[in-house]
């Protein structure tokens, strides 16, 4: 039925499309590759070369580096939780984990600051014993862990609901412990999906700004990562550096999306091979049978 | 392996999975835990396998507790209804799992895991699928695989949930006659799982007659079949024609005259069910003594038998005859003959009702 419209419905639909897409997602991405080169290759590769932007580079890769193992720990751990056990509380925690979706980064920095501040929870404590979160490299990882954090878990959650839990126990059946039950079946199981969930975490604690600005403190060299950057830059007039700033990031997202792109398409086909394993059963070929 | 289960009782929240379940299962039987959906036999299997653990009661292996080991350790080969086989794994990797998940110390060298996967796929005629993956056999096919990866760790015991309830028939056929033959070259202990009375009649050494988490009753396929020691168990295997002795006081008669021992435990006339099975009734052109009076409905051919439906009053009765009797008799629509029922069990209303009331499923 799908060509039951007349053809020049489908072709203004489409190009509303077409047009919307390059108006807002391709042409942006243009512009923003446009101004980073308008001083020419020189002067981009110099903003880049700047101290201060390799030192948000490094910070930007560091803190991503350093907040995905834990992503992928809790998420794994979460989504076992929730897919694999029967618990009080379970729906309780399916929203929880989506809270940091709902909550604007700003407040997420501003709780932060609430709890770990000088003025905060633990202000005293924390000063007293010579440990510094807020306007340093701790808070922006915690905030990040926060934000990052429902990535892994939404996307493994319904994937382990899925395929149940008969492969975990015919492994425990057959003498495996959990360690290499995880190891052996449920990881490989699960890790196209791991992999799509890390690669959209690993974007979004990339690109980052509310939350982190809030606890970073905006040092120079020292707390300010890529998107921060970009902010203080562009704020200063010094447009070539802000676009070539930018342009890294940009470039990151198109990255992602290849990746991301990559990601689904195994999915898709590992998901077809699940599907048809739980066809019903067609007599075919069952000539192996012995009578 | 001999299998007790003294007193297992289960919970699922308010409702009663398992009841104060006694069971015996000696070494080398084949036995079959049989019912309806919602019985408690797969909450059974599982905590046999341990894979789920009674509020109450013990499992014993071998006469030892069991009741607490662990699933990986009770060495007993699981085979799941949905085959549940590592989707990633080749066919070869899929059996070998087993014995490369053994602790060092305990695990055969490559050649070895080698030689036993390949003889098991053997013994299961796959072998020429090794390279396989799941996703690329059929439902017959993986299910003799899983069957193959439960025996690589020579379990003790071998327990199958609804082995066949996934495939068609005519696999499920072939199959169930070649799990029986396995089961006898293997010497184990064999428990299934099926809500399929037929095949539990073919396949097992004794039947265990499952309904809302009780026994009903323990028997080889002959016993519970030809002496269902409840109306339930009647009613799951095979049609049966209910009477009310109230109304039909003579028929209930001749039942406590066929039923002989019955007839002791049966109480005043008007209290008692009769059950007689369709093909245990004879059909007369003339009157006979204590026989009911009814009218052909329809006879409908089926295979080797002739279905009769018949009238009494209000009543369905259905009878089923050999052709060859059928055709001595000729019988047409509209037709009044005579019944006589040459096995009959009665039953008080009081357990009749009980059971009606409790299979309500």
């Amino acid at each position: 039925m799908a060509n039951a419209e007349p053809r020049w419905l489908r072709y203004t639909l489409t190009a509303i499309a077409l047009a919307f897409l390059f108006l807002f997602l391709a042409l942006p991405l243009l512009a923003v590759f446009a101004e980073a080169f308008a001083g020419g290759g020189s002067a981009f590769f110099a903003a880049l070369a700047d101290p201060e932007a390799l030192s948000a580079i490094g910070l930007t890769l560091f803190i991503a580096i350093f907040v995905l193992p834990f992503n992928v720990a809790i998420g794994i751990c979460a989504a076992w939780a929730i897919a694999k056990f029967d618990f009080r509380g379970k729906s309780l925690l399916i929203t929880l984990i989506d809270l940091p979706f709902a909550v604007s980064p700003v407040v997420v920095g501003l709780v932060f600051l609430l709890i770990f501040g000088a003025q905060g929870l633990f202000g005293q404590w924390l000063s007293a014993h010579d440990i510094k979160i807020v306007f340093a490299l701790p808070g922006m990882v915690l905030v990040t862990l926060f934000i990052t954090f429902p990535f892994v878990a939404r996307e493994l959650i319904p994937l382990m609901q899925a395929q149940g839990k008969d492969e975990e126990e015919a492994a425990i059946s057959l003498g495996a412990t959990g360690w290499q039950m995880f190891l052996r079946v449920t990881l490989p199981n699960i890790k196209w999906g791991l992999l799509y969930g890390v690669i959209l975490a690993n974007a979004r604690a990339m690109g980052e700004f509310g939350a982190v600005s809030v606890v970073s403190g905006h040092i120079r060299g020292q707390t300010n990562t890529l998107p921060l950057h970009v902010e203080i830059l562009y704020n200063e007039y010094n447009a070539v550096g802000a676009f070539a700033s930018a342009s890294v990031l940009a470039l990151l997202a198109l990255v992602t999306l290849v990746a991301k792109t990559l990601v689904e398409w195994q999915m898709r086909r590992e998901t077809e091979m699940l599907d048809t394993a739980l066809l019903p059963e067609k007599v075919n070929q069952e000539s192996g049978i012995p009578s | 392996m001999s299998i007790q289960i003294c007193g297992v009782g289960k919970k699922f929240g308010n409702f009663v999975a398992l009841d104060n379940i006694e069971l015996d299962i000696p070494t080398g039987e084949l036995v079959a835990l049989l019912g309806p959906s919602g019985c408690g036999k797969t909450t059974l299997l599982r905590i046999i396998a341990g894979m789920e653990t009674a509020d109450s009661g013990h499992v014993k292996f071998a006469g030892e507790e069991a009741t607490h080991l662990h699933a990986r350790e009770r060495q007993v080969g699981f085979v799941f209804q949905h085959y549940a086989l590592f989707r990633h794994m080749s066919v070869f990797e899929n059996v070998a799992f087993g014995l490369r998940v053994k602790p060092r110390s305990e695990r055969p060298p490559e050649a070895e895991i080698r030689r036993r996967v390949m003889d098991l796929l053997k013994l299961v005629q796959l072998d020429w699928l090794a390279e396989r993956f799941p996703s690329q056999l059929s439902g017959g096919q993986r299910q003799r695989i899983a069957l193959a990866r439960a025996l690589a760790v020579e379990p003790k015991v071998l327990l199958l949930d609804e082995p066949f309830g996934a495939l068609d028939t005519k696999v499920r056929k072939e199959l169930r006659r070649w799990l029986r033959r396995l089961h006898d070259e293997m010497h184990i202990s064999s428990v299934f799982v099926t809500h399929d009375q037929e095949e539990a009649l073919e396949v097992a050494d004794r039947v265990v007659v499952m309904n809302q988490g009780r026994v009903e009753q323990i028997g080889t396929p002959d016993e519970v079949y030809s002496n269902p020691a409840s109306p339930f168990v009647y009613q799951f295997l095979g049609n049966v024609n209910v009477f009310h002795s109230r109304l039909h006081g003579h028929w209930a008669d001749v039942g406590r005259d066929v039923a002989g021992d019955g007839a002791a435990k049966t109480p005043a006339d008007g209290e008692a069910m009769a059950f007689v099975r369709p093909h245990d009734i004879d059909i007369e052109r003339g009157p006979v003594v204590g026989g009911l009076e009814a009218t052909v409905q329809d006879v409908h051919a089926i295979g080797p038998l002739v279905r009769v439906e018949l009238a009494h009053d209000s009543e369905l009765i259905e009878v089923e005859l050999t052709r060859e009797r059928a055709t001595v008799l000729e019988l047409n629509k509209g037709q009044r003959v005579w019944l006589k029922p040459r096995q009959v069990k009665v039953f008080s209303v009081a357990e009749a009702a009980l059971e009606e009331h409790g299979s309500g499923i």
